[in-house]
Order: C-alpha cells, then structure tokens, then sequence
C-alpha cells in the first residue's frame, strides 16, 4: 500500500536494498514503477539506495525509498545530507526489533527517536506513523506533499506488523488524493522578482521560515548543492552570519508551520480523566482497549498520534484537557515518544505501557487503564 | 575449551569399515538451510579441515548478515557474527591482534560482493592473512530471492521479473576475477560442490588455503559457486542442472592465482 501511494503521489524513482520486513516495497515498486512512468532501481547498499534517490529528487523527480533499522543506520549520513541541501525526499522506515541486527521478523517500535534524532544539530525531521494498510497509502501521499512543500526528507515510520500483515483494503473506496507537486521555477517557468535577488544564490529566502524555490540541478541557471554549511548562494562557508542563518533556516522552515503539518485521529470524551495516547501497530490494541474499557463503564480518550514529529503540540494540549493521567502505548523498551511528549503534557501523571519481542495486547493496556489513578 | 559436548561415537558394525561420519567439530543439531542447498556441503568441508588439521581450538570465524548468519549454530569453534558487509573488517581486527590464530570469513554474494565490496577489496589489498570463503549462488536468498551484483544476464529473480537486464541493471560482477590482479591475493580459487568430484576438489582447495595462511603471505579467496533451489524456484536437481549449464559458463572453475605459479 506504501508503494501503491507513492505511485499515485507521482513517486517516478524508487530505489532499494533487499531487508525485512522493508524488502515488499521495494519488490512492489520494482513490480509496479517501470509500467507506470517510474524507474525502479536495485542498488548494491542502503548507503546508494538512498544517493541514488537525493540524485534523482534533485533533478526534480520524487523519489523514495525503503529499507528497516540496520538499512537505516547506513542511511543516516545521506539523510542529513538530504536536509542539509534541501531535496525533498520520503524514506519508508519499516520497524524491526534491534539493536544491531536484531530481529529481521519480529516486530517493534524502537527506532522513533533513531529516526528522528539522526542529524547533527538535532533538526527535526517529520515522521509520519500508519496503523494499518490503507494509512500506508493515505500518509505516503501525504510525505510526499510534506516533502516537496518543505523541501526536506520526510520518514514514514511503519514496522514489521503492518508490512507483513496481509489485510483487506478496499480499492474504489481509497481516497483520490493527490500530492502537491514539488513548487518550482526550475527550469520551466522564471523566478520573476526572485530572479533578479537570487542571482545564483540556490537557496534564496528573505526571512528565515522561507522556502527557497526549487531549481534542478542540470537545469537552465547554475545550482551549488553542498552538504557542507554554505551561504544562500551553496557555497561552502563556515560560520559567517548568512551561514548561520541558513542552518537556522532548515529548522524554522518547518517550525514556523507546524501547526500546518499534524496528523491525529481523536476519539476523546469530555468527561474522560484518562487518556491513551499511541501510534503505529499499538494503537490498534490502546483502540480496542479503550472501546473495551468504556463499556465497563471508565471514562478514556484515546489520542492515536500519525504525525509523530513534529510533535501535535496543539492537539496534545486539547487531549489533555481536563485529564488526570495519560497512559502512553508503545512497543519498547522504555517508552521513546513517551519521553519527548512528556514534557508538554505538564503536572499530568504520565505512564507508559512497553514491551518488546511481542506485540502489547488489549488486555495489558486495559489492565493499565482500569488501575488505579 | 570443548569437552562438555557430546562428541559422536559412530562405530561400525562387525566386519564394515567406517568411511563416513560427522566430523566432530560440526555440532550434531539439524540444520536450517533448505533442502539442496550448497551452504550445509561447504560447512561441513571447512569444519572437517579443521578437524584434520586440528586447528578447532585456534580457529575463528566471522560469519555475516544473510542466510549463513546462523553458522555459529553449526561451526563448532568461536564465530562472530559480522553487520552486513563487514565480515572482512572485523576479521581484520581479530588477525590483527591474533596473528596466531586461524580467521575466516564466510559470505554470501550480496554481502561480499555488494554491501561489502569496499570492504573486501580493501582487506584483500592489505593482504589481511585470512581466509575468505565466498558462496556465490548469484541472488539473495535469505530475502525471498532478490537480484545480487552476481546475478547472471537474463535470470529472472524477485526484482528482476523479465530477467536481469543489462542496460538497466548492469553486468553479474566477477569479483573473483577482480581480487586475484591485488597483489595482496595470495591464493584465489573457484571451486563448486554440486557434485561429489566438485566436493573433493574443493576440500583440496580449503585445505590448501587453511595451510596457506600460517605462511602470512596474504588473503586466501575462495569463491563456491553454489545454487539456491528456493530462491531460484526449483527442485535441487534442477538447481544444480542449471548451475552447471549457466553458472559455470560465466564463473568457470579453477585457480586463479596460487602461490608460486603466478
């Protein structure tokens, strides 16, 4: 269903290194890409797969690409250079139990922060979390359009539950979304009054929340692209003032519009003292516990979290309001989400329900639910 | 170090003569590969070198990510499972703070010749003093078959639906060939297992390289072409029919490089 909502978000190059449980879109891709207008590449390590796609996505196709925790790690210096140079691009990150190799089959929501802590400087990257098959297809367009809006990397975070579960989806009654197509002068149409200020400068803005047009690389005026730290123009720099500002930028491009860029389902009760917070896989059971729960009569919201980073402020704050304690679902070891979004949630008793090696079950988190307070 | 196991004590009947067995440096448990498949064949050759040779206490394997990454269940000497790609690299380190001690890698294609290209190229023109055992069976298996840097022209795999194309996916990649020009290739081999003349060949060559290494001269490399009836959809008859008639045409068998000839 991932490769399925890239396509239809115009996803026209997919590269890929085989790895459970990431190795279906990949295969899907190189099924499905080439008969519909794409290019679908095998490539001999994650560290190219993923240049492969920074290549392609810089001369203005959007690209995408696949891989699972150990794919992820080699990624990393790619990733940042990807939001260092501004080339939108979406990374399907599909969950497997780590450190290290760990368990290619077994399921687990362990790498959160790996993923979005994986830039020197600690930028935020946004990560968009399905819970089931069709939230594949809905949330891949959806990184797509976050992508080429915010000119960054954007990280579906799947895991091996959802990616290897076979489910029904219901074709004709998927949504017809589309995807914003990437905001271009570029080679096709002139910069108008940005021409005439940007001269050569590639990543050109006035102040620091802007985002610079896109020009392709091969295209009709001069692009710089560097990873290194640069001025507006992509040269490389240091520390001067303009640098600085750029790297400021990358942060507050995103920032700046953040409440713009949210995904949360609610199912909230104005009476409710508790609320369930989850996403991916574990929201499924936190869904069915809650709805178990109130029949026996507790008073439970459930917030289910799709847009993970940058985190919901707004919406965690109206969540919150008038509960006693939020319980927070997620499937390891020490509760990672639970620990960014405690902070925001204020003198509200926060708990976590973890476990790793095996998914969490309704039961254990009603168990939580129904305890005391 | 392994008296608790439980050695095998075979013996033959009254008047037979006992020709085959266990060697007792492979630990008695079923294996996992599929049946037909190359990897239990080339296991047992290395560990029975050991055995003779009795080098099980100073051995050590780097095994890496990929169907092979349960070999420590099965080689009975100290293994240590490498990430993707870097079975070399770590074996690098082990030789080189235990020079005495007998180091081998065992790799599959996707990991030697792909993930770890860099790696192996390098360790070999270092001309580490290890020894470097490469099962080629021309795609990933542990994956559900995927196309591999060895996969030939036209096959069909996983992601190569109407069989690899060159314009697209490029040509199999001889990386045999390539290691035996580094002067740091001190012996190079192709060997095969899918018959029992291949087998005995390729002992001879695994005997010759566990040797050549206390000579400290350079890599020893040897390539097994091998098949993978899963990954290639057929019986293990037909895997190594077709191993025969395709394989061995575009990886042909022999010594590429051995000490003193080249």
């Amino acid at each position: 269903m991932m490769a399925e909502g890239a396509i239809q978000a115009g996803c026209a190059f997919f590269a890929g290194y085989p790895i459970t449980p990431a190795t279906g879109i990949f295969k899907a891709m190189i099924d499905e890409l080439p008969s519909r207008k794409g290019l679908a590449l095998s490539a001999p390590d994650e560290i190219s797969a993923i240049a492969y796609c920074i290549g392609a996505s810089m001369r203005g196709f959007k690209s995408m690409t696949a891989t699972s925790g150990p794919g992820w790690a080699l990624m990393t210096e790619s990733v940042q250079y990807a939001l260092m140079t501004e080339t939108p691009l979406v990374i399907a990150l599909v969950q497997r139990l780590g450190p290290s190799t760990g368990g290619a089959t077994q399921g687990s929501q362990g790498d959160v922060l790996l993923a979005e802590y994986c830039t020197s400087g600690g930028y935020t990257i946004p990560i968009l979390c399905p819970t089931n098959a069709r939230e594949c297809f809905e949330l891949t367009i959806l990184a797509f359009t976050w992508a080429e809006i915010l000119r960054m990397p954007v990280i579906v975070l799947s895991d091996k539950e959802i990616a290897m579960t076979t489910e029904s989806v219901d074709y004709e009654s998927l949504p017809q979304m589309t995807s914003q197509d990437r905001p271009k002068n570029s080679a096709f149409v002139e910069f108008g009054e940005y021409d005439k200020e940007r001269k050569n400068g590639t990543y050109y803005f006035h102040a620091l929340h802007e985002i610079p047009i896109f020009s392709p690389v091969g295209g009709s005026r001069k692009v710089t692209a560097t990873g290194s730290a640069h001025d507006k123009a992509g040269t490389l720099q240091k520390n001067s003032p303009e640098t600085i500002d750029v790297l400021a930028h990358l942060e507050e491009k995103l920032l700046w519009r953040a409440d713009d860029f949210v995904a949360v389902k609610q199912d909230l009760d104005p009476a409710a003292e508790t609320l369930v917070i989850s996403y991916g896989i574990s929201s499924r059971a936190a869904q069915d516990a809650v709805r178990q729960s109130r029949k026996s009569g507790a008073k439970v919201s459930m917030l289910t979290i799709q847009s993970l980073f940058p985190v919901p402020r707004k919406k965690l704050r109206q969540a919150t309001e008038g509960v006693k304690r939020v319980i927070v679902v997620e499937e390891n070891l020490r509760g990672l989400y639970r620990s960014v979004i405690e902070r925001y949630l204020g003198p509200i008793q926060v708990r976590g329900v973890n476990k790793i090696g095996a998914m969490i079950t309704p039961a254990e988190i009603r168990s939580v639910i129904e305890g005391a307070v | 170090m392994f008296e608790d196991r439980k050695m095998e004590t075979m013996t033959a009947p009254a008047g037979m003569e006992l020709v085959y067995r266990r060697p007792s440096t492979l630990v008695d448990t079923p294996m996992h590969y599929c049946p037909g498949c190359s990897h239990g064949v080339v296991h047992r050759l290395i560990m029975e070198v050991v055995e003779e040779t009795g080098i099980q206490e100073k051995t050590i394997g780097v095994a890496p990510v990929g169907c092979s990454v349960f070999a420590y269940n099965y080689l009975d000497v100290d293994m240590q499972e490498a990430p993707h790609g870097r079975a070399t690299a770590v074996a690098t380190g082990i030789k080189r703070v235990h020079p005495d001690k007998i180091v081998f890698t065992y790799q599959g294609d996707g990991d030697l010749a792909a993930i770890g290209t860099g790696e192996t190229i390098h360790t070999v023109n270092r001309g580490e003093s290890i020894v470097v055992v490469f099962i080629n069976n021309a795609i990933y298996g542990m994956t559900g078959g995927q196309m591999a840097p060895t996969t030939l022209l036209g096959m069909v795999t996983s992601t190569t639906p109407f069989g690899r194309e060159q314009p697209v996916m490029g040509y199999p990649l001889k990386i045999t060939e390539l290691i035996a020009h580094l002067p740091g290739a001190y012996f190079v081999t192709r060997q095969a297992v899918h018959t029992t003349a291949h087998v005995r060949k390729a002992k001879k060559a695994l005997q010759a390289a566990f040797e050549y290494q206390g000579h400290n001269k350079g890599t020893c490399f040897l390539e097994f072409v091998s098949n993978c009836p899963s990954g290639w959809k057929m019986t293990p008859l037909e895997a190594n029919d077709w191993l025969e008639k395709n394989m061995l045409p575009m990886y042909p068998l022999g010594d590429l490089k051995v000490p003193g000839r080249n």
